[in-house]
């Protein structure tokens, strides 16, 4: 981050609002989402400490529920002149999509797709990095999780596919 | 006792311990080295690997990313002015200064006979410390268990205070976020939102490995390549005659690692105000003052003495009240507890072997952290050129396997990745995570006392101010949320009056 992003931007306040109202949704919705109906006095039951929490987290996005409603002055949206993480996104989402390709394309073609896009969005260049390095990555995920600690992967869904 | 003690170091000498101890102060020195990653990434990503591992070498590995973390993080420092560690920021003042005099070896020898002193100290005071708490809190019943963890989270909202109101939102969230699940004194299912897999709740590992992990590297995917031609090192060794050189600000370092510690042993207050009321202790009473901030061996010692007393000062309340110092020692409440061991006074009685290996560990843990970066260290500063977007892909894809490996279940990836969108938001805001995590580790602790405790006083609050340990801590609560607000609004008013 180039400069320090002034801790009185308006986008810390909506941040902090949107966790007030999460708060605020869910002690409402809490009834519903607790099961209450054990035998236990409410001073031993689930919902005490839920409760007292999500009344903390209301409280303090209080001040920032103001801030929205009435902004002091020369209050603004900048945050660190850092832009829009556009590439975070992308990486993000490509994170997501290997995710879900571990159960349909495997673990290592998952693996090797992502560290070959991710490295050329990260803004790598070249037949070592974008080449050698997940390969060597992709052996060493496959050989210590697999092979050495034993981890159960889900046989790729293309495999069920081609084989039916 | 020195059955168990003669135990714990045969437990600490094992080939499985040393391999996992040389292994994690190697990892910890790499990811310290390497400015903006930090122990706390590489502890995350280690986490995983811990559970096949028994208990004692599942923490010496994660001991020593820690405790390695902070020796890696004084080269950047010192070489670049870059601190590899937050805390190494003070480390900067005469470290570079003095490299930009051609005195890099100087400051090197000093910055790692500080961190090796510190670290030592810290072991010793945690070694004799550790037993005295543990035999008071022994006392301690379901309300003063409350009262301290109460204290404890207070002082971590208050170590941000300028950040109140964000801190205790955090906080919260975090606290709700270990609520999510079957409670386990009722059974009842809690905010699962009909989702099956949310029964099992959100399990510390995701979500730390998320926030942490995941949330940093997505920041360093934007991040450009460090440039490094200033770093230069004449040799690839530590020059051992400047070691001795600094030896003789002995005084120094035994003043530092004690600062530290104490300031570690408090929940909250983190390395770089150990780093920096060390450095400022150092200063006060150097014959030379004026040459602190110019380029002195002694303010790199005391500083490196100070940010390393840290770990092992952190464990003094993590071991004996089962309350994490900081976002690191957290980590490894979770290693301790899903192995089945619960850090109370009583750890020390039922584990007392796990205990002296744990402590002979981290004798250990510095002193191969010092060895390795005395050794090797032009290799190793060389590890500042791998760019860290290289890195941050790669932790990427080694975090969500890694995450998935745990209990084989795909949700606890997903929660990762949704924490790791959460993190990155905070860490971008700059936001204090560190609530966060230290919400989600000591909400169970925190709501079990609670329930015990109105459950004794038949539903009256009031039982938390009937009992004398429990209500001084709270009265002792209620002070450093109060006192430090009343006298910024004081500051505030006066500085408004004086600009009128």
């Amino acid at each position: 981050m180039t400069d320090q992003p002034p801790l009185e931007s308006r986008a810390h306040d909506l941040l902090a609002v949107v966790i007030g109202a999460f708060a605020a949704l869910t002690l409402i919705t809490s009834p519903w989402n607790v099961d209450t109906e054990g035998p236990d006095p409410f001073y031993k039951g689930p919902l005490i400490f839920p409760i007292i929490i999500l009344a903390m987290m209301i409280l303090a996005s209080l001040p920032a529920c103001l801030r929205m409603i009435k902004p002091p002055q020369g209050a603004s949206w900048h945050l660190d002149g850092e832009g829009f993480p556009l590439k975070t996104m992308i990486v993000l989402t490509l994170l997501c999509l290997s995710l879900v390709g571990v159960q349909v394309i495997g673990l290592e073609i998952s693996a090797l797709a992502f560290l070959a896009v991710g490295l050329r969005l990260a803004g790598h260049r070249g037949p070592l990095r974008l080449i050698l390095i997940p390969v060597i990555i992709t052996g060493l995920v496959v050989l210590v999780f697999k092979h050495f600690l034993g981890v159960f992967f889900p046989t790729p869904l293309i495999f069920d596919w081609f084989l039916e | 006792m020195w059955a168990n003690m003669i135990d714990g170091i045969q437990a600490a000498l094992t080939l499985a311990n040393l391999g996992a101890l040389v292994f994690g102060a190697f990892v910890g020195i790499v990811v310290g080295i390497l400015p903006g990653i930090g122990p706390m990434v590489g502890m995350v990503v280690l986490l995983p690997f811990t559970f096949s591992l028994h208990p004692d070498v599942a923490l010496s590995l994660l001991l020593g990313v820690y405790c390695g973390g902070y020796f890696g993080g004084a080269v950047p420092a010192i070489l670049m002015r870059t601190p590899g560690v937050p805390s190494s920021l003070i480390t900067t003042f005469d470290g570079f200064p003095l490299t930009q005099r051609g005195q890099a070896q100087t400051a090197l020898s000093a910055a790692l006979l500080g961190s090796f002193g510190g670290g030592i100290i810290s072991v010793v005071i945690l070694v004799f410390l550790a037993p005295i708490l543990a035999h008071v809190a022994a006392s301690f019943g379901p309300p003063e268990y409350f009262a301290a963890g109460l204290f404890g989270v207070t002082l971590v909202v208050m170590a941000n205070r300028k950040q109140f109101a964000k801190g205790t939102l955090l906080l919260g969230l975090g606290l709700w976020f270990s609520t999510v699940g079957i409670d386990g004194a009722t059974l009842s299912p809690r905010f699962t939102f009909g989702i099956l897999s949310m029964q099992n709740g959100l399990d510390i590992v995701p979500v730390c490995l998320g926030l942490f992990g995941i949330g940093q590297t997505l920041i360093l995917v934007e991040k450009k390549i460090l440039q490094t031609e200033s770093m230069s090192l004449t040799r690839s060794t530590l020059d051992f005659s400047k070691l001795a050189q600094a030896l003789k600000y002995w005084y120094t370092l035994l003043k530092s690692g004690i600062i530290g510690t104490f300031v570690g042993l408090l929940p909250g207050t983190g390395s770089i105000l150990a780093s920096f009321m060390s450095y400022e202790a150092a200063k006060k009473s150097s014959k030379h003052p004026e040459e602190f901030g110019k380029g002195t061996p002694e303010g790199c010692l005391a500083s490196e003495a100070g940010n390393n007393a840290v770990p092992a000062g952190a464990m003094i309340p993590l071991l004996t009240l089962g309350i994490p110092g900081d976002a690191l020692s957290a980590v490894l409440l979770g290693v301790f507890t899903i192995n089945g061991i619960y850090p109370g006074p009583l750890l020390l009685v039922k584990e007392p072997v796990l205990i002296n290996t744990l402590y002979f560990s981290m004798f250990l843990i510095n002193i191969v952290a010092f060895l390795m970066l005395a050794l090797w260290l032009r290799p190793f500063a060389m590890i500042v050129k791998v760019p860290s977007s290289l890195l941050a892909v790669n932790i990427m894809v080694i975090s969500v396997i890694g995450i998935y490996a745990v209990n084989t279940r795909l949700f606890d990836a997903w929660v990762a990745l949704a924490m790791g969108v959460l993190g990155y938001i905070l860490l971008r805001l700059r936001w204090p995570v560190v609530n966060l995590v230290m919400g989600v580790v000591l909400g169970e602790i925190l709501e079990n006392r609670l329930r015990e405790s109105l459950s004794q006083g038949d539903g009256n609050p009031l039982i938390f101010l009937q009992r004398p340990v429990s209500l001084g801590l709270i009265i002792l609560t209620a002070l450093i949320v109060v006192v430090p607000l009343i006298r910024d609004r004081r500051r505030a008013a006066l500085k408004t009056a004086k600009q009128g």
